[in-house]
């Protein structure tokens, strides 16, 4: 993974029309990508395509890139994050139950971290996860890796959907005033 | 706590727990509302370094031959040659190793495992027929802190807010598992199918943003125009006493505004759509909320102030049509 100021560099670039530059972007991002994506979607084929779709994406969009509200990678996962969400979404709420391989992926759960990703904010938002009960870290954090929606967290978890919701907004409310930004 | 509302609308459309209809209206707002915009981007830096902890998979190469051919020739023939950065980061540590590392003894000093470089074993089989698979670290990686999982398993975490996190993915790791479904295989076939449901879906489904002030959206009306119904959500219009908000269609192709009905006092309202307005039609309307007598206009037209009111725009309206461009190999 390349340093941050080096992806902010490169995007610079891509906006230019530098297809070089795009190239190790695409490098330097793409197992990430991929991995939030196929976690989320399941399926290698439709990870690929959405791929695809979020590359062309950072492709024509990069100089809407702003690196003072985000960092690079936080703001190409979260595009391709957005758009599988809303494919697993249409796609109805039961057919994750269809996919093996989103779940033999979920199984994975720690991953590998660099020191140096470490950075102030993660420590701030990890600090500010772990003052949560356990049982709502765990419905934010999956939640977040699974892509899944309150409905099939509460089917999941076998925890009513009222209580997810509730669990949720308070959660989120939370982690909001922990982190003041 | 109107804002908060806002507020968790965006945020839980950062994380992803809203329904379909949910994310269209969030969506809605976004096109149009600076405020939610800037709440989701908000979000999106609060939760957005989550990321680093979803494993790396590395993907196909087809996927960037695909890109590649998308974007028109990939130039090195320039000799355009970008400074290269220097070597990933050899430190790499297991998330739950940077929080415990005093814990560990040293043997267990973890395999490197570099971003960008990790297939899993399994995907890489199936879904890229030969080339090399970059490293294999790691399997050696997993098994490694599985065992220190189950090592740690018993340990007592009682070091703070990282301690807690840590024990939380113990959480994960060990809810996993019991969510496989031992046996499910579907066919492949059917995938094309499903990648068009979205596209085509998205074009069934009008989302107006109903407002007196821009500032303050009272209501998100969705449309699905194929399943001919109807969900009007509640944002910040509250209920008035022995009142009710009555829903209005006006188009130019009729005189006076048709009534869609009354719009109930929970946060969600949804039913069938009444009339047999066609597409267009609906796509053309304003739509309109007016404060009526209880039940409903006696009239079956407006009687009471018309306080709320928004057009149609089609959900999802940034999203990139599908390009069928690049043949399936």
């Amino acid at each position: 993974m390349l340093m941050q100021a080096e992806l902010v560099w490169l995007l610079a670039a891509v906006a230019k029309g530098d297809a070089a530059a795009f190239e190790r972007l695409y490098e330097a991002t793409r197992a990430k990508l991929y991995g939030v994506l196929l976690r989320i979607l399941g399926r290698p084929e439709l990870a690929e395509e959405v791929m695809q779709e979020t590359y062309l994406k950072v492709w024509k969009m990069a100089d809407k890139f702003d690196p003072t509200v985000a960092s690079p990678i936080t703001w190409m996962v979260a595009m391709a994050r957005n758009r599988a969400i809303d494919i697993v979404r249409k796609r109805g709420e039961s057919s994750i139950e269809e996919e093996p391989q989103a779940l033999a992926v979920a199984a994975e759960t720690p991953a590998p971290l660099a020191r140096r990703e470490m950075t102030e904010e993660l420590k701030r938002l990890l600090s500010c996860l772990g003052k949560l009960d356990p049982e709502k870290q765990r419905i934010v954090l999956l939640a977040y890796y699974s892509g899944w929606s309150r409905d099939q967290l509460a089917k999941k978890l076998d925890i009513p959907v009222n209580t997810i919701k509730t669990w949720l907004r308070r959660s989120l409310l939370e982690i909001r005033e922990c982190m003041g930004l | 706590m109107f804002e908060d509302d806002q507020d968790t609308l965006a945020a839980e459309y950062v994380l992803g727990t809203l329904s379909a209809q949910e994310r269209d209206q969030a969506e809605a707002l976004l096109s149009f509302d600076p405020g939610f915009e800037a709440a989701v981007r908000q979000w999106e830096r609060r939760l957005g370094e989550l990321n680093v902890m979803v494993e790396a998979v590395e993907p196909p190469p087809a996927v960037w031959e695909k890109i590649k051919t998308e974007i028109g020739p990939v130039g090195t023939a320039g000799g355009i040659e970008l400074p290269r950065a220097k070597e990933p980061d050899q430190e790499s540590l297991p998330l739950a190793a940077t929080l415990t590392t005093d814990l560990l003894p040293p043997e267990a000093e973890p395999a490197k495992a570099t971003l960008g470089q990790t297939p899993i074993d399994a995907l890489a089989a199936s879904s890229s027929p030969g080339p090399e698979p970059k490293k294999v670290e790691r399997s050696a990686d997993v098994i490694s802190l599985e065992n220190r999982v189950k090592r740690w398993r018993g340990m007592t975490l009682g070091v703070g807010a990282l301690a807690a996190v840590f024990a939380l993915y113990i959480a994960l790791w060990q809810l996993a598992p019991e969510l496989i479904p031992p046996q499910l295989r579907p066919p492949a076939a059917g995938m094309m199918a499903r990648l068009e449901a979205p596209a085509r879906l998205q074009q069934d489904r009008l989302v107006a943003v109903l407002q007196q002030d821009p500032t303050a959206p009272a209501f998100l009306l969705t449309l699905d125009t194929q399943h001919r119904n109807l969900i009007v959500r509640r944002v910040s219009a509250t209920p008035e006493a022995g009142r009710s908000y009555e829903l209005w269609l006006i188009s130019s192709r009729f005189p006076a505004p048709r009534s869609l009905g009354i719009v109930g006092n929970d946060e969600f309202t949804q039913r069938a759509l009444s009339g047999n307005y066609d597409v267009d039609t609906l796509r053309g309307a304003t739509y309109a909320v007016s404060l009526e007598p209880a039940g409903g206009s006696p009239s079956g037209v407006p009687t009471g102030p018309v306080l709320f009111t928004g057009k149609a725009v089609e959900s999802l309206p940034a999203t990139p049509p599908q390009t069928p461009a690049t043949p399936k190999t």
